[in-house]
């Protein structure tokens, strides 16, 4: 992890995986191309810029880089590169598609706790009930209502063995 | 002296002697052709009345009373040979009767003696078979028996292995659609909470 470079930048709260990283990348692509092109037309054109999205809008509103500016489109996209580079991506499943903001309080969570750069991907397991399934590189956390009730599977034997007679 | 008497004697008695064979077979020479003479004429005369006696019309009568009697004979005797023939067809249909009835008897015991072999045979071989079949069968049920007991236990050991996840599945099953995610954030936040340490350890060393 570089730790000057997340000190420099920050990730706000809906740039969630790569995916939304490369979204950015290319849409500041789009927006280098279109000030570049501006800047090479002859004077006097009328010129409306291409309105940006509220990912980049946040990330340059959090990093406070004016996108007008090309060596602040330059920083932005070297650090877009380096963290998709160098982002610990961790990915996590759910039973069911989260909403927004629900996804905002876990990256929240992700960032505060763990590291400021995590990228998440999300995936769905409906099989898991509730809870979610955390993967890294090398390890995988079933943090699921499927695994509790596998880890209960003893205790739940002996009711089972014990109800016949009437046990409790 | 006396032999020549003697002599004398025996000379005169052999004389004597051939001359009285000699008239004697004179006699007898004469006699005989005179008899032969006689007889001719009886035959003669008996040539005579029989065939005065024997004309045609008694040779007729004596001819029908010989066929007569011929054809009485013939008739007894054809009465008769009848009769020994009826008796003979008679005896001959009583004796190929009861020939032909003690012949169909033996092959009729013969028949019934092989359909009785037959029938103990084949009675023996099913007797075999349904012997072979119910110790078969005996075996088979044994065995299915035994096969189903096992798969009893089995189904039985299965179920009580599994039937802690089949609970657990049912129950996920059943309420996993129930719950809203939104509900589940505090138990989420939680248990990373509890795995904070080992998720951080693995960030750090695994990127």
């Amino acid at each position: 992890m570089d730790h000057e470079h997340s000190q420099v930048f920050v990730l706000p709260a809906l740039i969630v995986g790569p995916v939304d990283i490369i979204r950015l990348r290319r849409e500041l692509e789009a927006l280098d191309d279109f000030l570049h092109e501006a800047e090479l037309r002859p004077s006097g054109g009328a010129q409306s810029l291409p309105k940006l999205s509220r990912f980049l809008d946040a990330v340059a509103n959090q990093n406070g880089l004016n996108l007008l500016h090309s060596t602040d489109r330059s920083a932005l996209m070297v650090a877009l590169e380096r963290t998709l580079k160098e982002a610990p991506v961790i990915h996590i499943s759910f039973s069911s598609d989260p909403s927004s903001a629900f996804t905002a309080k876990i990256i929240a969570w992700f960032r505060t706790n763990i590291d400021p750069m995590v990228l998440l991907q999300i995936g769905l397991q409906p099989n898991i009930a509730a809870g979610c399934v955390v993967r890294t590189a090398n390890h995988s956390y079933d943090l699921s209502l499927r695994k509790f009730f596998d880890k209960q599977k003893l205790l739940l034997i002996q009711k089972l063995e014990g109800a016949p007679s009437g046990e409790r | 002296m006396t032999i020549w008497w003697l002599i004398l004697i025996l000379g005169s008695l052999g004389a004597g002697a051939l001359a009285f064979i000699w008239l004697a077979a004179r006699l007898a020479k004469l006699s005989s052709a005179g008899h032969k003479s006689a007889e001719e004429s009886l035959q003669d005369a008996a040539k005579e009345d029989v065939e005065h006696i024997f004309n045609d019309e008694f040779r007729e009568e004596l001819r029908n009373r010989g066929r007569l009697h011929f054809e009485k004979i013939i008739g007894e005797n054809a009465m008769f040979l009848q009769q020994d023939l009826r008796l003979t067809t008679s005896q001959l249909n009583d004796y190929m009767k009861a020939e032909i009835t003690r012949k169909l008897q033996e092959e009729f015991n013969k028949y019934e003696q092989s359909i009785m072999d037959a029938k103990q045979l084949a009675i023996d071989s099913i007797q075999k078979t349904n012997a072979a079949i119910e110790e078969q069968r005996q075996t088979l049920g044994q065995q299915v028996k035994s096969e189903i007991d096992a798969e009893k236990l089995q189904l039985v050991k299965h179920l009580e292995m599994h039937m802690a996840e089949i609970i657990n599945h049912y129950v996920l099953a059943a309420i996993g659609d129930q719950i809203d995610l939104s509900d589940q954030l505090e138990y989420i936040l939680n248990a990373l909470e509890t795995n904070k340490q080992a998720i951080l350890e693995d960030v750090r060393n695994g990127s």
